[in-house]
Protein backbone atom coordinates (compact mmCIF):
# COMPACT_ATOMS: atom_id res chain seq x y z
CA UNK A 1 0.00 0.00 0.00
CA UNK A 2 2.82 2.18 0.95
CA UNK A 3 4.88 1.18 -1.94
CA UNK A 4 2.17 1.87 -4.50
CA UNK A 5 1.61 5.29 -2.80
CA UNK A 6 5.27 6.16 -3.58
CA UNK A 7 5.69 4.50 -6.69
CA UNK A 8 2.90 6.47 -7.87
CA UNK A 9 4.14 9.65 -6.38
CA UNK A 10 7.27 9.09 -7.92
CA UNK A 11 5.30 9.19 -11.48
CA UNK A 12 3.44 11.88 -10.04
CA UNK A 13 6.76 14.34 -9.96
CA UNK A 14 7.79 12.47 -13.27
CA UNK A 15 4.95 13.53 -15.36
CA UNK A 16 4.90 16.96 -14.02
CA UNK A 17 8.90 17.80 -14.53
CA UNK A 18 8.57 16.34 -17.44
CA UNK A 19 5.08 18.91 -18.23
CA UNK A 20 6.74 21.89 -16.68
CA UNK A 21 10.16 21.81 -18.08
CA UNK A 22 9.53 19.99 -22.04
CA UNK A 23 5.80 19.80 -22.70
CA UNK A 24 4.58 23.05 -22.09
CA UNK A 25 7.25 24.85 -24.75
CA UNK A 26 6.13 22.43 -26.93
CA UNK A 27 3.47 23.64 -29.81
CA UNK A 28 2.98 22.28 -33.22
CA UNK A 29 1.33 23.64 -36.15
CA UNK A 30 0.08 26.57 -34.32
CA UNK A 31 -2.65 24.41 -32.29
CA UNK A 32 -1.17 21.24 -31.12
CA UNK A 33 0.07 20.58 -27.13
CA UNK A 34 1.35 18.59 -25.26
CA UNK A 35 -1.16 17.56 -21.87
CA UNK A 36 0.33 14.25 -20.93
CA UNK A 37 -0.44 14.24 -17.06
CA UNK A 38 -3.48 12.63 -18.26
CA UNK A 39 -1.50 10.06 -17.83
CA UNK A 40 -1.44 9.59 -14.14
CA UNK A 41 -5.16 9.34 -14.14
CA UNK A 42 -5.37 6.74 -16.87
CA UNK A 43 -3.08 4.47 -14.61
CA UNK A 44 -5.50 4.35 -11.80
CA UNK A 45 -6.11 0.49 -11.43
CA UNK A 46 -9.73 -0.92 -10.68
CA UNK A 47 -11.50 -0.37 -7.35
CA UNK A 48 -9.02 2.08 -6.24
CA UNK A 49 -10.85 4.47 -3.67
CA UNK A 50 -12.62 7.17 -5.65
CA UNK A 51 -11.92 9.97 -3.24
CA UNK A 52 -8.30 9.27 -3.66
CA UNK A 53 -8.47 9.33 -7.10
CA UNK A 54 -10.20 12.41 -7.11
CA UNK A 55 -7.36 14.22 -4.51
CA UNK A 56 -4.58 12.84 -6.77
CA UNK A 57 -6.07 13.97 -9.59
CA UNK A 58 -6.62 17.73 -7.98
CA UNK A 59 -3.07 18.08 -7.02
CA UNK A 60 -1.79 16.79 -10.66
CA UNK A 61 -3.79 19.68 -11.84
CA UNK A 62 -3.60 22.53 -9.78
CA UNK A 63 0.68 21.65 -9.60
CA UNK A 64 0.38 21.64 -13.06
CA UNK A 65 -1.36 25.19 -13.06
CA UNK A 66 0.86 26.87 -10.48
CA UNK A 67 4.55 26.37 -12.64
CA UNK A 68 2.26 27.33 -16.11
CA UNK A 69 0.12 30.77 -14.60
CA UNK A 70 -2.95 29.23 -15.78
CA UNK A 71 -4.82 29.02 -12.51
CA UNK A 72 -7.59 26.59 -11.86
CA UNK A 73 -7.68 25.50 -15.73
CA UNK A 74 -5.89 22.51 -15.50
CA UNK A 75 -7.08 21.70 -12.10
CA UNK A 76 -11.00 21.50 -12.88
CA UNK A 77 -10.17 19.43 -16.39
CA UNK A 78 -8.44 16.80 -14.69
CA UNK A 79 -10.37 16.68 -11.63
CA UNK A 80 -13.42 15.70 -13.50
CA UNK A 81 -11.72 12.84 -15.24
CA UNK A 82 -10.37 11.52 -12.24
CA UNK A 83 -14.41 11.18 -11.83
CA UNK A 84 -15.14 9.39 -15.05
CA UNK A 85 -12.01 7.35 -14.84
CA UNK A 86 -13.56 4.49 -12.62
CA UNK A 87 -16.59 4.26 -14.51
CA UNK A 88 -14.57 4.12 -18.01
CA UNK A 89 -12.28 1.34 -16.69
CA UNK A 90 -15.19 -0.72 -15.80
CA UNK A 91 -16.68 -0.40 -19.02
CA UNK A 92 -13.54 -2.04 -20.46
CA UNK A 93 -12.21 -4.66 -17.89
CA UNK A 94 -13.04 -7.80 -19.24
CA UNK A 95 -15.44 -9.86 -16.50
CA UNK A 96 -13.84 -12.43 -14.96
CA UNK A 97 -10.49 -10.44 -14.04
CA UNK A 98 -9.55 -9.92 -10.39
CA UNK A 99 -10.42 -7.18 -8.32
CA UNK A 100 -7.35 -4.80 -8.13
CA UNK A 101 -6.55 -5.29 -11.57
CA UNK A 102 -4.14 -2.39 -13.34
CA UNK A 103 -5.30 -0.70 -16.32
CA UNK A 104 -2.23 -1.05 -18.93
CA UNK A 105 -1.65 -2.21 -22.76
CA UNK A 106 -0.89 -5.47 -21.54
CA UNK A 107 -3.89 -6.33 -19.35
CA UNK A 108 -6.43 -4.76 -21.22
CA UNK A 109 -5.42 -5.63 -24.93
CA UNK A 110 -4.66 -2.37 -27.17
CA UNK A 111 -7.71 -1.86 -28.71
CA UNK A 112 -9.31 -1.67 -25.51
CA UNK A 113 -6.71 0.53 -24.18
CA UNK A 114 -6.30 2.88 -26.84
CA UNK A 115 -10.29 3.51 -26.58
CA UNK A 116 -9.73 4.35 -22.71
CA UNK A 117 -7.45 6.65 -23.37
CA UNK A 118 -8.41 8.28 -26.19
CA UNK A 119 -11.94 9.02 -24.12
CA UNK A 120 -10.12 10.38 -21.39
CA UNK A 121 -6.98 12.62 -23.02
CA UNK A 122 -10.24 13.71 -25.50
CA UNK A 123 -12.39 15.07 -22.47
CA UNK A 124 -9.33 16.31 -20.47
CA UNK A 125 -8.13 18.29 -23.81
CA UNK A 126 -12.26 19.54 -24.37
CA UNK A 127 -12.57 20.55 -21.06
CA UNK A 128 -9.41 22.47 -20.80
CA UNK A 129 -9.31 24.23 -23.94
CA UNK A 130 -13.27 25.50 -23.19
CA UNK A 131 -11.79 27.05 -20.07
CA UNK A 132 -9.09 28.89 -21.82
CA UNK A 133 -11.55 29.71 -24.16
CA UNK A 134 -13.27 31.87 -22.11
CA UNK A 135 -10.98 35.12 -23.40
CA UNK A 136 -11.04 36.15 -26.88
CA UNK A 137 -10.40 32.82 -28.88
CA UNK A 138 -12.55 31.71 -32.36
CA UNK A 139 -14.04 28.86 -32.49
CA UNK A 140 -12.01 27.07 -35.21
CA UNK A 141 -8.74 28.10 -33.25
CA UNK A 142 -10.75 26.11 -30.33
CA UNK A 143 -11.62 22.94 -32.11
CA UNK A 144 -8.09 22.51 -33.50
CA UNK A 145 -6.23 23.04 -30.34
CA UNK A 146 -9.02 20.41 -29.02
CA UNK A 147 -7.84 17.90 -31.80
CA UNK A 148 -4.71 18.43 -32.54
CA UNK A 149 -3.82 18.27 -28.97
CA UNK A 150 -5.85 15.13 -28.37
CA UNK A 151 -3.95 13.31 -30.95
CA UNK A 152 -0.45 14.65 -29.77
CA UNK A 153 -1.02 13.58 -26.27
CA UNK A 154 -2.48 10.48 -27.44
CA UNK A 155 0.47 9.31 -29.66
CA UNK A 156 2.76 9.67 -27.26
CA UNK A 157 0.92 8.19 -24.65
CA UNK A 158 0.79 5.20 -26.63
CA UNK A 159 4.69 5.44 -27.41
CA UNK A 160 5.03 5.66 -23.34
CA UNK A 161 2.79 2.77 -22.88
CA UNK A 162 3.92 0.28 -25.20
CA UNK A 163 7.44 0.55 -23.45
CA UNK A 164 6.25 0.02 -20.12
CA UNK A 165 5.92 -3.64 -19.33
CA UNK B 1 -29.56 11.05 11.37
CA UNK B 2 -28.33 7.80 10.04
CA UNK B 3 -29.47 7.63 6.79
CA UNK B 4 -28.42 11.34 6.17
CA UNK B 5 -24.60 9.74 7.15
CA UNK B 6 -25.39 6.75 5.40
CA UNK B 7 -26.23 8.84 1.92
CA UNK B 8 -23.12 11.04 2.43
CA UNK B 9 -20.57 7.77 3.05
CA UNK B 10 -22.41 6.46 -0.06
CA UNK B 11 -22.12 9.43 -2.52
CA UNK B 12 -18.67 10.71 -0.84
CA UNK B 13 -16.95 10.97 -4.31
CA UNK B 14 -19.77 13.27 -5.63
CA UNK B 15 -19.50 15.59 -2.95
CA UNK B 16 -15.52 15.72 -3.06
CA UNK B 17 -15.60 16.10 -6.74
CA UNK B 18 -18.43 19.25 -6.03
CA UNK B 19 -15.67 20.44 -3.66
CA UNK B 20 -12.66 20.48 -5.83
CA UNK B 21 -14.48 21.99 -8.93
CA UNK B 22 -15.56 24.87 -6.54
CA UNK B 23 -12.20 25.09 -5.62
CA UNK B 24 -10.85 25.36 -8.99
CA UNK B 25 -13.27 28.10 -10.11
CA UNK B 26 -12.91 30.15 -7.27
CA UNK B 27 -9.22 29.98 -8.35
CA UNK B 28 -10.14 30.65 -12.10
CA UNK B 29 -12.23 33.63 -11.23
CA UNK B 30 -10.60 35.45 -8.38
CA UNK B 31 -6.89 35.69 -10.09
CA UNK B 32 -7.29 38.76 -10.60
CA UNK B 33 -6.90 39.61 -6.50
CA UNK B 34 -3.86 40.88 -5.81
CA UNK B 35 -2.64 38.85 -2.49
CA UNK B 36 -3.68 35.30 -2.97
CA UNK B 37 -2.86 35.30 -7.40
CA UNK B 38 1.04 35.99 -5.52
CA UNK B 39 0.75 32.76 -3.93
CA UNK B 40 -0.26 30.81 -6.93
CA UNK B 41 1.04 32.26 -10.07
CA UNK B 42 4.65 31.83 -10.48
CA UNK B 43 5.95 34.20 -8.75
CA UNK B 44 5.89 31.48 -5.76
CA UNK B 45 9.35 30.88 -4.26
CA UNK B 46 9.13 27.19 -5.74
CA UNK B 47 8.21 27.25 -9.13
CA UNK B 48 10.29 30.31 -9.65
CA UNK B 49 13.45 28.28 -8.49
CA UNK B 50 12.89 25.22 -10.54
CA UNK B 51 12.85 27.87 -13.11
CA UNK B 52 15.71 29.38 -12.59
CA UNK B 53 17.55 26.36 -12.57
CA UNK B 54 15.84 25.12 -15.85
CA UNK B 55 16.97 28.86 -17.22
CA UNK B 56 20.79 28.58 -16.05
CA UNK B 57 20.96 25.17 -17.91
CA UNK B 58 19.23 26.32 -20.89
CA UNK B 59 21.23 29.60 -21.09
CA UNK B 60 24.40 28.10 -20.81
CA UNK B 61 23.78 26.43 -24.55
CA UNK B 62 23.26 29.71 -25.94
CA UNK B 63 26.23 31.71 -24.75
CA UNK B 64 28.21 31.23 -27.76
CA UNK B 65 26.10 33.08 -29.82
CA UNK B 66 24.87 36.12 -27.51
CA UNK B 67 28.71 36.54 -27.00
CA UNK B 68 29.38 37.42 -30.82
CA UNK B 69 26.56 39.33 -30.84
CA UNK B 70 27.31 41.15 -28.00
CA UNK B 71 30.85 41.95 -29.34
CA UNK B 72 29.14 43.16 -33.01
CA UNK B 73 27.02 45.27 -31.33
CA UNK B 74 29.62 46.98 -29.11
CA UNK B 75 31.86 47.59 -31.87
CA UNK B 76 29.23 48.66 -34.17
CA UNK B 77 28.06 50.91 -31.45
CA UNK B 78 31.80 52.77 -30.27
CA UNK B 79 32.35 53.38 -33.43
CA UNK B 80 28.51 55.51 -33.85
CA UNK B 81 29.58 57.03 -30.62
CA UNK B 82 33.13 58.32 -31.37
CA UNK B 83 32.27 59.60 -34.87
CA UNK B 84 29.15 61.65 -33.19
CA UNK B 85 31.45 62.52 -30.47
CA UNK B 86 33.67 64.35 -33.01
CA UNK B 87 30.63 66.01 -34.76
CA UNK B 88 29.40 67.62 -31.81
CA UNK B 89 32.91 68.21 -31.06
CA UNK B 90 33.08 70.38 -34.24
CA UNK B 91 29.82 72.22 -34.29
CA UNK B 92 29.81 73.18 -30.84
CA UNK B 93 33.32 73.53 -30.32
CA UNK B 94 32.86 72.03 -26.92
CA UNK B 95 34.04 68.31 -26.21
CA UNK B 96 32.82 68.14 -22.72
CA UNK B 97 29.38 69.09 -22.38
CA UNK B 98 28.34 66.13 -24.44
CA UNK B 99 29.43 63.75 -21.68
CA UNK B 100 27.94 65.53 -18.97
CA UNK B 101 24.65 65.35 -20.25
CA UNK B 102 25.04 61.60 -20.66
CA UNK B 103 25.60 60.82 -17.18
CA UNK B 104 22.85 63.06 -16.19
CA UNK B 105 20.61 61.30 -18.52
CA UNK B 106 21.73 57.97 -16.95
CA UNK B 107 21.92 59.64 -13.52
CA UNK B 108 18.15 60.05 -13.84
CA UNK B 109 17.06 56.31 -14.53
CA UNK B 110 18.09 53.18 -12.73
CA UNK B 111 18.44 50.31 -14.49
CA UNK B 112 18.05 46.47 -12.45
CA UNK B 113 19.76 44.06 -14.79
CA UNK B 114 17.36 40.87 -15.06
CA UNK B 115 16.98 37.25 -16.53
CA UNK B 116 13.99 35.65 -17.81
CA UNK B 117 13.23 32.37 -16.30
CA UNK B 118 9.60 31.78 -17.58
CA UNK B 119 8.04 32.84 -20.70
CA UNK B 120 5.31 32.17 -22.98
CA UNK B 121 3.97 32.95 -26.09
CA UNK B 122 0.85 30.94 -27.31
CA UNK B 123 -1.87 32.01 -25.26
CA UNK B 124 -3.87 35.27 -25.65
CA UNK B 125 -2.49 36.58 -22.43
CA UNK B 126 1.03 36.04 -22.16
CA UNK B 127 3.15 36.35 -18.54
CA UNK B 128 7.43 36.68 -18.49
CA UNK B 129 8.26 36.23 -14.99
CA UNK B 130 11.92 37.68 -14.13
CA UNK B 131 14.71 36.67 -10.95
CA UNK B 132 14.46 39.94 -9.60
CA UNK B 133 12.14 40.64 -6.98
CA UNK B 134 10.96 43.87 -4.33
CA UNK B 135 14.54 43.46 -2.57
CA UNK B 136 16.32 44.01 -5.56
CA UNK B 137 14.10 47.21 -5.77
CA UNK B 138 11.70 46.15 -8.96
CA UNK B 139 7.75 47.65 -7.96
CA UNK B 140 4.76 47.30 -9.71
CA UNK B 141 4.18 49.84 -12.74
CA UNK B 142 7.79 49.47 -13.33
CA UNK B 143 8.90 49.85 -17.11
CA UNK B 144 11.33 46.09 -18.60
CA UNK B 145 12.97 46.51 -21.84
CA UNK B 146 15.91 44.53 -23.82
CA UNK B 147 19.17 44.67 -25.90
CA UNK B 148 16.82 45.45 -28.70
CA UNK B 149 13.58 46.93 -27.59
CA UNK B 150 10.68 47.30 -25.09
CA UNK B 151 9.48 44.01 -23.75
CA UNK B 152 6.43 44.90 -21.24
CA UNK B 153 4.79 46.64 -17.99
CA UNK B 154 5.74 45.09 -13.91
CA UNK B 155 2.41 43.93 -12.96
CA UNK B 156 3.19 41.96 -9.72
CA UNK B 157 6.02 41.55 -7.49
CA UNK B 158 7.42 39.12 -4.52
CA UNK B 159 10.83 39.24 -2.71
CA UNK B 160 13.04 37.78 -5.12
CA UNK B 161 10.44 37.43 -8.90
CA UNK B 162 8.45 39.47 -10.43
CA UNK B 163 5.79 39.43 -13.34
CA UNK B 164 6.05 41.72 -16.45
CA UNK B 165 2.88 41.74 -19.13
CA UNK B 166 4.85 41.96 -22.01
CA UNK B 167 3.51 43.86 -25.60
CA UNK B 168 2.57 40.51 -26.49
CA UNK B 169 -0.97 40.18 -24.24
CA UNK B 170 -4.28 40.97 -25.84
CA UNK B 171 -6.09 42.52 -22.67
CA UNK B 172 -3.82 44.28 -20.53
CA UNK B 173 -0.77 46.03 -22.81
CA UNK B 174 -1.18 49.15 -23.76
CA UNK B 175 2.20 51.38 -24.15
CA UNK B 176 2.08 54.76 -25.51
CA UNK B 177 4.39 55.47 -28.90
CA UNK B 178 5.17 57.47 -31.33
CA UNK B 179 6.99 57.63 -34.73
CA UNK B 180 10.50 58.59 -34.39
CA UNK B 181 11.67 61.72 -36.33
CA UNK B 182 7.58 62.43 -36.75
CA UNK B 183 6.51 62.96 -32.84
CA UNK B 184 2.69 61.67 -33.84
CA UNK B 185 1.60 59.06 -30.95
CA UNK B 186 -0.69 56.52 -30.69
CA UNK B 187 -0.59 53.28 -28.29
CA UNK B 188 0.53 49.47 -28.75
CA UNK B 189 -1.86 46.63 -29.02
CA UNK B 190 -1.68 43.03 -29.83
CA UNK B 191 -4.26 40.97 -31.25
CA UNK B 192 -2.98 37.43 -30.59
CA UNK B 193 -1.33 35.06 -33.06
CA UNK B 194 2.14 36.31 -35.01
CA UNK B 195 4.00 37.21 -31.73
CA UNK B 196 6.74 39.57 -33.79
CA UNK B 197 3.31 42.16 -35.25
CA UNK B 198 1.60 44.08 -32.73
CA UNK B 199 -0.70 47.22 -33.76
CA UNK B 200 -0.35 50.94 -33.23
CA UNK B 201 -3.75 52.41 -32.62
CA UNK B 202 -5.40 55.83 -33.21
CA UNK B 203 -2.70 57.89 -35.01
CA UNK B 204 -4.30 60.65 -35.88
CA UNK B 205 -5.28 61.16 -40.20
CA UNK B 206 -3.13 64.85 -40.26
CA UNK B 207 0.02 62.96 -39.51
CA UNK B 208 2.88 62.37 -42.36
CA UNK B 209 4.74 59.05 -41.82
CA UNK B 210 5.97 56.51 -44.47
CA UNK B 211 6.22 52.56 -43.88
CA UNK B 212 9.79 51.46 -43.08
CA UNK B 213 9.70 54.26 -40.41
CA UNK B 214 10.66 53.40 -36.63
CA UNK B 215 7.93 53.48 -33.87
CA UNK B 216 9.50 54.35 -30.48
CA UNK B 217 8.25 54.86 -26.80
CA UNK B 218 6.64 58.37 -26.80
CA UNK B 219 8.17 59.12 -23.08
CA UNK B 220 4.40 60.73 -22.54
CA UNK B 221 3.82 57.70 -19.52
CA UNK B 222 6.07 57.90 -16.48
CA UNK B 223 6.96 54.26 -17.26
CA UNK B 224 9.47 54.40 -20.21
CA UNK B 225 11.38 57.03 -21.09
CA UNK B 226 11.06 58.48 -24.22
CA UNK B 227 13.34 56.49 -27.21
CA UNK B 228 13.26 52.84 -26.54
CA UNK B 229 13.14 51.08 -29.62
CA UNK B 230 9.38 49.23 -30.68
CA UNK B 231 9.46 48.40 -34.16
CA UNK B 232 9.34 49.23 -37.60
CA UNK B 233 6.59 50.23 -39.45
CA UNK B 234 5.07 47.42 -41.97
CA UNK B 235 1.74 48.28 -43.33
CA UNK B 236 -1.00 51.32 -43.00
CA UNK B 237 -4.15 50.56 -42.28
CA UNK B 238 -7.98 52.92 -41.78
CA UNK B 239 -9.09 52.07 -38.14
CA UNK B 240 -12.13 50.75 -38.08
CA UNK B 241 -14.36 53.98 -37.69
CA UNK B 242 -12.09 55.47 -40.30
CA UNK B 243 -11.32 58.05 -38.09
CA UNK B 244 -7.64 57.76 -37.47
CA UNK B 245 -4.75 55.17 -38.53
CA UNK B 246 -3.41 51.79 -37.32
CA UNK B 247 -0.16 50.58 -38.19
CA UNK B 248 1.00 47.23 -38.51
CA UNK B 249 4.39 46.97 -36.57
CA UNK B 250 7.05 44.51 -36.86
CA UNK B 251 8.55 44.17 -33.03
CA UNK B 252 12.03 44.88 -33.24
CA UNK B 253 12.47 42.78 -29.83
CA UNK B 254 12.39 38.59 -30.26
CA UNK B 255 10.32 37.41 -27.50
CA UNK B 256 11.14 34.02 -28.70
CA UNK B 257 14.76 34.22 -27.14
CA UNK B 258 14.37 36.48 -24.48
CA UNK B 259 17.13 35.74 -21.45
CA UNK B 260 18.62 39.57 -20.68
CA UNK B 261 16.34 42.46 -19.77
CA UNK B 262 16.60 45.39 -17.33
CA UNK B 263 14.08 47.08 -15.18
CA UNK B 264 13.70 50.69 -15.99
CA UNK B 265 13.24 52.51 -12.30
CA UNK B 266 12.88 56.51 -12.85
CA UNK B 267 13.65 58.10 -9.42
CA UNK B 268 12.17 61.76 -10.73
CA UNK B 269 8.49 60.24 -11.25
CA UNK B 270 7.53 60.14 -7.86
CA UNK B 271 8.90 63.49 -7.56
CA UNK B 272 5.84 64.81 -10.46
CA UNK B 273 3.50 62.74 -9.05
CA UNK B 274 4.03 64.54 -5.35
CA UNK B 275 4.06 67.87 -7.67
CA UNK B 276 0.75 67.23 -9.22
CA UNK B 277 -0.83 65.84 -6.28
CA UNK B 278 0.42 68.94 -4.31
CA UNK B 279 -1.40 71.46 -7.02
CA UNK B 280 -4.62 69.52 -7.10
CA UNK B 281 -4.68 69.97 -2.93
CA UNK B 282 -3.93 73.55 -3.13
CA UNK B 283 -6.42 74.12 -5.48
CA UNK B 284 -9.46 72.11 -4.14
CA UNK B 285 -8.30 73.69 -0.61
CA UNK B 286 -8.04 77.80 -2.21
CA UNK B 287 -10.96 79.78 -0.57
CA UNK B 288 -13.49 80.77 -3.09
CA UNK B 289 -12.82 83.75 -4.98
Amino acid sequence: MLIDTLTRLLTFIALLLAQVLVFNHIHLFGCATILLYVYLVVMFPRNYPRWAILLWSFAMGLSVDVFSNTPGMAAASLTLVGFIQPYLLELFIPREAPENMRSAMATLGVTKFLLLATILVFVNCLLFFSIEAFTLFHWQQWLLNIGGSTLLTLTLLMAIEKVRK
Amino acid sequence: MKNLLAFIARYFHWLLLLMLEIISGVLLFQYNSYQSSVWFSTASAAAGKVYEWDANVRSFFSLKRANEELTLRNFYMERQLAQLRRLYGDLTQDTTSLVRQELELLNRFKLVPAKVVSNTLDKADNFITIDKGSDDGVEKDMGVACGNGVVGVVYLTSSHYAVVIPVLNVTSSRISCAIRGRGYFGYLQWYGGDPTVAYVEDVPRHARFKKGDWVETSGYSSIFPQGVLVGKIEKIFNSADGLSYRLKVRLSTDFGCLRDVYVISDHSVSEQLQLLKAVQDSITMAPKQ
